[in-house]
C-alpha cells in the first residue's frame, strides 16, 4: 500500500455521493476477516429529541395494514410508503422524563432502578449490535450527535449510545470531523505509525500505573468510579489494536466530497446522512447512531416569531409553535425520504442495494409535548421486517420489544433487551 | 402565553429541598408562622435515625381508591392484574414506587377512572394527585439516597481549566471536553461525572496544548510589548485623500460637460441635440446626454479632461454622490485629533493589532475616548471584540464582543479606559472597537436618518487614541528592579546539549516536581516516573530537543488519574476524618474551583488546618481572593438556573435595549450581589429584599435609576419601597421567567416555589393532555391561564404556581416595570389591560401587589435559608442532598440564623461540619 496517495484523490471532484458498489472499495476485500458472499447487515438509529405533532404525524389508527392514508407530517415520504412501516403503541414504561427523548430511547432502563443512585442507565441497542456487527470493520460503531442535548429534548447523554456499563458514549458533532475520521489518511508513514502505536501504549501503561496508586485504599464506590477511567483506557487499547490491524490498509476512499465546515440545521443533517451512507458503503462501520439537532433545524425555518425547541414541543396548531412543529415534521420526513432514495440507489456487490441490508429506525422516546406513550416510530430497510405497513400495537407495548425484534432481524442473537417481554410478531416478515 | 402544563424547562430536577424544617426556632410575629409549609409527601426526619422513613401516600386517600378504583381493581376484578384495595401505601422499594408512578400516570393522562365510570370531584382529584406526586418525588429521593456517601470526583470542566491555569499560567479552551453533569445535578457531583476514551484523548491533547502555550510564554521571558495608535493619522487622512480625488474628478467632469454644453448651444447643433434628447436612455437619465454626444461628436474629447472615454467620465462622476457620507464624516469638528465611530455606515469600526511575535497572555488596552454631548444616553457604550475567526474579513458582520463599556467622558473631556484583554494562541490578534450595536433600534435609526437627511445617524463616540501593551506582568515599573520571569517550572537552559546522564537526572526531577504539583501534594510512584522517563527517552531518540521531548511525559501527567480525580482514601460504610492534604483540596475546589495554593498546602503539610483560627483565616483569605468568583459563578449559575438566560434570544423589536450586553450585565448583577454579600458579612435575606442594588451604568439605564454611570458594579442605595432590591427585582431572574417576548407567570411562579419558598412543584407530569383551546384568542393572561384550574391534573400544581406568577406581572419579559399589558394576534386584533397583581398564596396569605408579595416571601426567610443550605451542601460535598443531610442542614441554618442569616456563616458551618471533613 502506498499511503502517500493524495487523500480523496479521485473523488474530490464528485458533486455528491457516487454510487460505488459497496464492499468493492480497496480496503475491505483485503482486510475483512473473511470474504462474505452476502452483504453484511447494518443498523442506523436516528433520534429526533422532542416529539412530533400528534394531530398531523400519526396515521389514523383505524387504518391499519398496507392501506392507510399518509398524514400530512409524513407526506414527503409518500414515494417510499412501501419502504417503511409506522408503528404505534410503543412505550418505554420506566421513563417519566418529559424532556428526555433520547436518554433511554435505545436502552429501556429505569432511571431509579438502582437504589442509592439517582441516575441509572444500561446498554443501548446499537451497542448490543456493535458487539457483533462491528467485529470486522475499522470502527465498531459511529455516533453522530448535537451538542444541544438538553435544549433539543434529547436529555442527558453525549449521543444516543450508552455502553455496557450504562455510561454515555461521546458523539462526533461536526460532519467535517466525522469525514476525516472515516476517510482521511494519516499523514505519517507506516513506520511512524507503528512507533506512535507503541508510544500510545506506553502512555496507557504509564497512566495505569498511576491508576493503581490512586485505587489503593479507596472505597468500593470510588473504585467503581475509577473503573470508568480504566474502562476508557481499555477501550483505547482495543482501538489501537484495531487500528494496528488496519494500519496496513489505507482508509476507504471517500465516496463523497468533504462536507463544508460549520454546517448547521438541515444542511448538517444532510451531511451526516451522507456520511452514514458513505461509512456503510465503504464498510468502515456497520452501526451508526445520530442524535439530531432540533434548535438549529428550527432556525432555518422562515417563521415570523422564532420558536425554541421547547416552546415548539408545547405547540398549539395555528400559532407559531404549531407551525414550527409541523414544519419540523415535514423537514424531517423530507430528509428521511432523501436518505431512503440514496439507500436504494447504492448497489451492493451482489446487485442488491444498501437499503436491503440496512435496518433504519427513526423516532424518539417523546410522543409530543411531554407525552411518553406511543413513541413515534418509523422502521425501514432490511431487518427481516414487514414494510409498507401501519402497525398499531396493543397500548404500552415495550419499546424494547422493537429493539429485540430488530436486533434479531439483523442476526444478533439477543434474548432480551431493556424491559423487553418478547418480539413483535406483527413486524416480523 | 401557553395555557399548557407547567414545567421549567431543564429545571426538572429540583435541586432544592426534601423536607421542611422541624425544630427551627419560631421568629416572633413572623408571618410564616401563620402560613404553614405544606407537608405533602415530605416527612420530617427522625433525629439521628440511620435510615430514612419510607415515603407514604396519605392514608386518607384509601377512600379515593375505594370510591373510584376498587370496583375494577379489587377483590372481584383485577383488571390489568392490578389490585388497589391491598396496595401498600408505603413507597419503600423501587418496585412499589414504579407501580405508584404508573397509577399516577394513568390518572394524570385521564385514562383512569374510565370515562363511563364515576368521577371524583375536581378538588378531591387535585388533592389526591398533589399528594401522590409529592410522595413520589420524596420516594425517589429517599430510594436514591446515597446514605452520605461521596463518590470520588473527576475535575469538571471549570475545575480542569482552573487547575491548568494555576499549574501552568495559561488558559485552555474546554469547549472540546464533553459537558459535565446533565442529570440535573451540580457539576461537582462525582457520580454524574463520567469518563470516556474520547475524553481521555482530549485531556492528552489539551494538556499538550497548554504546555506548548506555557513554553511559548517562557521563551519570551520578560519582554514587554506596546503599540500606540493615533487613528486620525490613518483613517481620516485616507478619507480625506479619497474625497480630494473624487472632488478633483468631479471638477474635471464639470469642465468637460460645460464644454459640451457650450457646443450644444450653437444653432447648427440644435437638430442633433433634439435627436439625442429624444433617446429613451437619455429621457430616463438626462446626464447620459454627454455619452451620446460623445458617440456622435469627437469634440470636446473626454481624453482632454483626463478620462479614457465618456463612459468612464460618467462612472467616476457617479462616485461623487456616494462620498457624501465621507464628507459628512470629515466635516465633523474633532477629526484632526481623533476618529468618530459611526453607526452601521461609514467608519463604524476602529482597531488595534497585537504583534505576531507577542506571546499569548494578559494585555491591557487603553482607549482615550469621549461621547458627543448631544448623543443619546443609550448610545454611549463602546464594545470591544474580535471578528469571528471563521469570518475574519468581514469584522462588521461577524463582530463578537467580549466587553461592553459605558462612556462617561466627553469629546472635550475624554476619559482613558483601561480594558484587560486576553490573547490566546487561537484568538485573533486584531482587536476591534465599535459603538454598542445589534440592538433593535440601530437599523431603524440608520434607515430613518438616511431617508430624512441623506446621511447616517450622527456618531455618538469619538476616539482620541488607542494603546495596547503587555504581557501585563512584564510591565517595567519605574525605580523597581527588572521584573523576574515567572517562577521557572522547568529549568531547561542549555539542557539540550547536556550529557545523557545530566539530561536524565534533570528530566526526572522535572517530572517528579511537576507530578507533585499536579497531584496536589501527593507523590507519584517511582514506577510511574520510570515510565514517563521511558517516554521522554523515546522522544529524544526520535530526534526531539529536551524541551520538546519533555512535553510528552508532562502531558501524560495531565491525563493521569492523580490529576483528574480528587482522591480520598476510605472504606465503604466507615466514615473517617479526611487527612489534611485531602481536606485542603476539598476546600479549595469548593471555594475556588481550583487546586490549593502553596500557603494552603504548607498549612496542610504542617497539620495546622485543624486549628479553628487558622482555618477561619484561610477561609476568609480564600473568599477575599478573586478566585472565589469561580464559586459564586459556578454555584449560583447552576443553583438559580441562570443558564436559562441563554436559551432564547430576546425579541429586539420589543426590547431594543435588552441585547446580549444587557443580558450579560443582568446576569452579572446576580453574581455581584451575592459576592458582595458574601465578602462583606451580608445577610442571605438581602436576596429576598434589599435596600440596595449592585448595578453598573448599563443596568441603571435599564432600571431607570438615575445617577449611576460607569462599568463597575457598585452598591447603590434604593429609596424606600422601590421595586428593585432582592432577586425578585432583578432583570436576570425576571427575564428567565419569559420566552423572550412575553412574561411567563408559570415559569416565574414555579421558580419562586422552587428557589425561594422551599416548596418545589413536582416534575411536570408526562402524558397530561395539552390545553390549547384558548390559544390565539384575545384574552388577558389571567383569562388564558384560567384553563389551568379546570382540570385537576393541572390545578394540583397551578393553584400554587400561577398566583405567584401573576403577582410578578408588573415586570415585563425584560424585567422592566409596567402597569399595562397587551396581547396581539394578527387578523384577530389587539387587547390591552391593566396589570392586576393581586392574589393569594395557596392556603396562604393574600397580597394586593408586588410589594406585598415580596414582603410575605421576605418574611419567610427560613424557607429560603433551607433551600440555600441544601443546594450548598450538594455543591460542596458533590452528591445529591438526601435524608442523611437533614441534621447538617439544620445545623447550618440554625448557626446562620443566630447571626441574622449572614451568608458566610453557612459556608463556615458547612466547612466545619463532620460531613465536610470526613470521607
Amino acid at each position: 500500500m502506498n499511503p502517500s496517495i493524495p487523500r480523496r484523490h479521485f473523488l474530490r471532484a464528485a458533486g455528491s455521493l457516487i454510487a460505488l458498489p459497496a464492499l468493492e472499495s480497496l480496503g475491505y476485500r483485503a482486510f475483512a476477516a473473511e470474504k462474505k458472499t452476502t452483504p453484511p447487515k447494518r443498523m442506523l438509529f436516528l433520534g429526533m429529541g422532542f416529539g412530533v405533532t400528534r394531530e398531523t404525524w400519526y396515521p389514523d389508527p383505524k387504518q391499519q395494514g398496507a392501506h392507510y392514508v399518509l398524514p400530512e407530517g409524513l407526506q414527503p415520504l409518500a414515494r417510499h410508503q412501501q419502504n417503511f412501516s409506522v408503528i404505534q403503541g410503543l412505550t418505554n414504561k420506566f421513563n417519566t422524563e418529559g424532556h428526555w427523548g433520547s436518554t433511554f430511547w435505545l436502552t429501556g432502563a429505569n432511571r431509579y432502578g438502582v437504589p442509592g443512585q439517582n441516575f441509572h442507565n444500561s446498554i443501548s441497542a446499537d451497542q448490543v449490535a456493535a458487539a457483533v456487527l462491528g467485529a470486522d470493520t475499522r470502527y465498531g460503531s459511529l455516533h453522530f450527535s448535537t451538542n444541544n442535548g438538553l435544549g433539543d429534548g434529547h436529555g442527558p447523554g453525549l449521543s444516543l449510545a450508552w455502553n455496557a456499563q450504562g455510561k454515555p458514549i461521546a458523539g462526533i458533532e461536526s460532519p467535517t470531523l466525522a469525514f476525516h475520521r472515516l476517510f482521511s489518511e494519516e499523514k505519517t508513514s507506516l513506520a511512524e505509525r507503528k512507533a506512535l502505536f507503541a508510544q500510545q501504549r506506553s502512555i496507557l501503561d504509564a497512566v495505569l500505573v498511576d491508576a493503581k496508586r490512586v485505587k489503593r485504599g479507596i472505597t468500593k464506590t470510588d473504585a467503581d468510579k475509577l473503573d470508568e477511567y480504566l474502562e476508557s483506557i481499555r477501550d483505547i487499547e482495543i482501538r489501537i489494536s484495531k487500528e494496528e490491524k488496519w494500519s496496513g490498509a489505507p482508509k476507504a476512499k471517500a465516496p463523497m466530497p468533504e462536507p463544508a465546515a460549520g454546517l448547521t440545521g438541515e444542511q448538517q443533517i444532510k451531511a451526516f446522512y451522507d456520511l452514514a451512507l458513505a461509512a456503510f458503503q465503504t464498510d468502515s462501520t456497520r452501526v451508526i447512531t445520530y442524535r439530531q439537532p432540533v434548535n438549529a433545524l428550527l432556525k432555518g425555518f422562515d417563521l415570523k416569531n422564532p420558536v425554541d425547541p421547547h416552546s415548539m414541543s408545547h405547540y398549539a396548531l395555528g400559532l407559531s409553535t404549531g407551525d414550527a412543529s409541523q414544519l419540523r415534521d415535514k423537514a424531517q420526513s423530507k430528509l428521511l425520504a432523501e436518505l431512503l432514495d440514496k439507500l436504494k440507489s447504492i448497489k451492493e456487490a451482489d446487485g442488491s442495494t444498501l437499503f436491503d441490508h440496512t435496518c433504519l429506525v427513526f423516532g424518539s422516546n417523546i410522543r409530543s409535548v411531554h407525552s411518553l406513550d406511543n413513541c413515534p416510530t418509523i422502521v425501514s430497510g432490511g431487518a427481516s421486517i414487514r414494510l409498507g405497513q401501519h402497525i398499531v400495537l396493543p397500548k404500552d407495548t415495550p419499546l424494547s420489544n422493537l429493539w429485540l425484534t430488530l436486533l434479531q432481524g439483523v442476526g444478533v442473537s439477543a434474548e432480551r433487551h431493556g424491559d423487553s417481554t418478547g418480539t413483535l410478531s406483527q413486524l416480523v416478515s | 402565553m401557553k395555557p399548557v402544563c407547567t414545567d421549567s424547562f431543564l429545571l426538572r430536577f429540583s435541586r432544592s429541598g426534601t423536607g421542611s424544617q422541624s425544630g427551627a426556632r419560631p421568629l416572633a410575629l413572623a408571618l410564616w408562622l401563620l402560613w404553614v409549609i405544606p407537608q405533602g409527601g415530605h416527612s420530617a426526619p427522625a433525629a439521628g435515625g440511620a435510615t430514612p422513613p419510607a415515603a407514604r401516600v396519605d392514608e386518607k386517600h384509601r377512600g379515593f381508591f375505594r370510591d373510584y378504583c376498587v370496583e375494577c381493581h379489587g377483590p372481584k376484578k383485577q383488571e390489568g392484574k392490578l389490585r388497589l384495595d391491598e396496595i401498600s401505601f408505603a413507597l419503600d422499594s423501587v418496585e412499589t414506587a414504579d407501580r405508584w408512578q404508573k397509577i399516577l400516570g394513568q390518572i394524570n393522562s385521564g385514562e383512569m377512572p374510565p370515562e363511563d365510570a364515576r368521577q371524583p370531584s375536581k378538588i378531591v382529584k387535585s388533592d389526591f394527585l398533589d399528594n401522590l406526586s409529592q410522595t413520589l418525588v420524596h420516594a425517589r429521593r429517599t430510594l436514591s439516597d446515597t446514605q452520605g456517601k461521596i463518590t470520588m470526583r473527576r475535575l469538571n470542566r471549570r475545575e480542569y481549566q482552573n487547575s491548568i491555569r494555576d499549574l501552568l499560567g495559561v488558559r485552555v479552551d474546554v469547549q472540546d471536553l464533553p459537558a459535565d453533569g446533565g442529570a440535573g445535578t451540580f457539576d461537582t457531583v462525582g457520580s454524574a461525572l463520567f469518563m470516556s476514551s474520547d475524553q481521555f484523548e482530549r485531556y492528552l491533547e489539551l494538556g499538550r496544548k497548554a504546555l506548548d502555550h506555557c513554553f511559548a510564554k517562557l521563551d519570551t521571558g520578560t519582554r514587554f510589548f506596546s503599540i500606540h495608535r493615533e487613528p486620525e493619522t490613518e483613517t481620516n487622512i485616507n478619507t480625506l485623500k479619497k474625497i480630494q480625488k473624487v472632488d478633483a474628478t468631479q471638477a474635471k467632469y464639470l469642465e468637460w460637460t460645460a464644454a459640451v454644453d457650450q457646443l450644444a448651444a450653437l444653432p447648427e447643433n440644435q437638430a442633433l441635440v433634439a435627436e439625442i434628447r429624444a433617446l429613451p436612455t437619455v429621457k430616463a437619465v438626462p446626464s447620459r446626454f454627454y455619452i451620446q454626444w460623445s458617440v456622435r461628436k469627437p469634440e470636446p474629447s473626454p481624453k482632454a479632461f483626463g478620462f479614457s472615454d465618456a463612459s468612464e467620465a460618467e462612472f467616476l462622476a457617479g462616485q461623487y454622490a456616494k462620498i457624501r457620507i465621507d464628507k459628512d464624516y470629515i466635516s465633523l469638528p474633532h477629526k484632526d485629533t481623533g476618529t468618530y465611530l459611526t453607526l452601521n455606515l461609514g467608519h463604524s469600526l476602529e482597531k488595534i493589532e497585537a504583534g505576531k511575535d507577542w506571546p499569548p497572555g494578559d494585555y491591557l488596552l487603553r482607549v482615550k475616548i469621549g461621547a458627543l454631548e448631544d448623543s443619546a444616553p443609550e448610545r454611549r457604550f463602546l464594545q470591544v471584540g474580535h471578528a469571528d475567526p471563521k469570518n475574519p474579513n468581514s469584522p462588521g458582520a461577524s463582530f463578537q464582543h467580549f466587553t461592553t463599556l459605558q462612556i462617561t467622558g466627553t469629546v472635550e473631556r475624554p476619559q482613558v479606559l483601561e480594558i484587560p484583554v486576553r490573547i490566546d494562541p487561537e484568538t485573533p490578534r486584531l482587536i476591534y472597537l465599535r459603538e454598542r450595536t445589534g440592538r433593535g433600534k440601530d437599523y431603524k435609526l440608520t434607515t430613518d436618518s438616511l431617508r430624512s437627511t441623506g446621511k447616517g445617524p450622527k456618531p455618538a463616540l469619538w476616539i482620541d487614541w488607542l494603546e495596547l501593551e503587555g504581557p501585563v506582568q512584564n510591565k517595567p515599573v519605574a525605580g523597581a528592579a527588572k521584573p523576574k520571569p515567572p517562577e521557572p517550572l522547568f529549568q531547561l537552559a542549555g539542557l539540550s546539549k547536556a550529557s545523557p546522564q545530566a539530561r536524565q537526572t534533570e528530566a526526572r526531577q522535572i517530572l517528579e516536581r511537576f507530578a507533585l504539583q499536579a497531584f496536589r501534594g501527593k507523590k507519584a510512584e517511582p514506577e510511574f516516573i520510570d515510565r514517563l522517563m521511558a517516554l521522554f527517552e523515546t522522544r529524544i531518540q526520535a530526534g526531539e530537543s529536551f524541551e520538546i521531548a519533555i512535553r510528552t511525559p508532562l502531558s501524560v501527567i495531565l491525563a493521569s488519574p492523580g490529576f483528574l480525580y480528587l482522591q480520598e482514601l476510605g472504606e465503604e460504610g466507615k466514615p473517617r476524618p479526611l487527612k489534611q492534604l485531602e481536606f485542603v483540596s476539598r476546600l479549595s475546589y469548593f471555594l475556588w474551583s481550583a487546586p490549593p495554593d502553596e500557603p494552603l498546602l504548607e498549612l496542610a503539610r504542617a497539620g495546622q488546618l485543624n486549628q479553628p483560627v487558622v482555618l477561619a483565616q484561610q477561609i476568609k483569605r480564600m473568599l477575599d481572593s478573586e478566585k472565589s468568583f469561580a464559586f459564586t459563578s459556578g454555584f449560583l449559575t447552576q443553583w438559580l438556573n441562570l443558564e436559562r438566560l441563554d436559551l432564547f434570544q430576546f425579541d429586539l423589536e420589543l426590547y431594543p435595549n435588552f441585547d446580549d450586553a444587557a443580558k450579560e450585565a443582568a446576569r452579572m448583577e446576580v453574581l455581584k450581589t451575592f459576592e458582595h454579600l458574601l465578602r462583606n458579612g451580608g445577610s442571605l435575606t438581602r436576596l429576598l429584599k434589599s435596600d440596595f442594588v449592585m448595578i453598573n451604568g448599563l443596568l441603571a439605564q435599564h432600571y431607570g435609576i438615575p445617577g449611576v454611570e460607569g462599568n463597575e458594579f457598585r452598591p447603590v442605595a434604593l429609596p424606600k419601597g422601590h421595586e428593585r432590591g432582592g432577586l425578585l427585582g432583578m432583570a436576570a431572574i425576571l427575564a428567565m421567567g419569559s420566552n423572550g417576548r412575553e412574561s411567563s407567570p408559570v415559569e416565574r411562579g414555579a421558580w419562586v416555589l422552587r428557589k425561594l419558598l422551599h416548596d418545589p412543584p413536582p416534575p411536570a407530569p408526562a402524558n397530561v393532555p395539552q390545553l390549547t383551546r384558548l390559544e390565539g384568542k384575545l384574552l388577558t393572561t389571567r383569562e388564558r391561564l384560567a384553563a389551568h384550574q379546570e382540570e385537576p391534573q393541572c390545578s394540583q400544581c397551578h393553584r400554587k404556581i400561577d398566583p405567584i406568577g401573576f403577582g410578578l406581572e408588573n415586570f415585563d419579559a425584560s424585567g422592566r416595570w409596567r402597569t399595562q399589558d397587551s396581547y396581539f394576534k394578527k387578523g384577530v386584533g389587539k387587547k390591552e389591560w391593566p396589570i392586576d397583581p393581586a392574589g393569594a398564596f395557596y392556603k396562604g396569605p393574600a397580597f394586593r401587589n408586588f410589594a406585598e408579595l415580596r414582603e410575605i416571601i421576605a418574611n419567610s426567610p427560613r424557607r429560603f435559608s433551607a433551600t440555600f443550605a441544601e443546594a450548598l451542601v450538594e455543591y460542596a460535598l458533590g452528591r445529591p442532598v438526601g435524608f442523611t443531610d437533614q441534621a447538617l442542614i439544620q445545623q447550618m441554618t440554625q448557626a446562620a440564623e443566630q447571626k441574622n442569616f449572614v451568608l458566610s456563616e453557612y459556608l463556615f458551618a458547612l466547612i466545619n461540619s463532620r460531613e465536610f471533613q470526613s470521607k
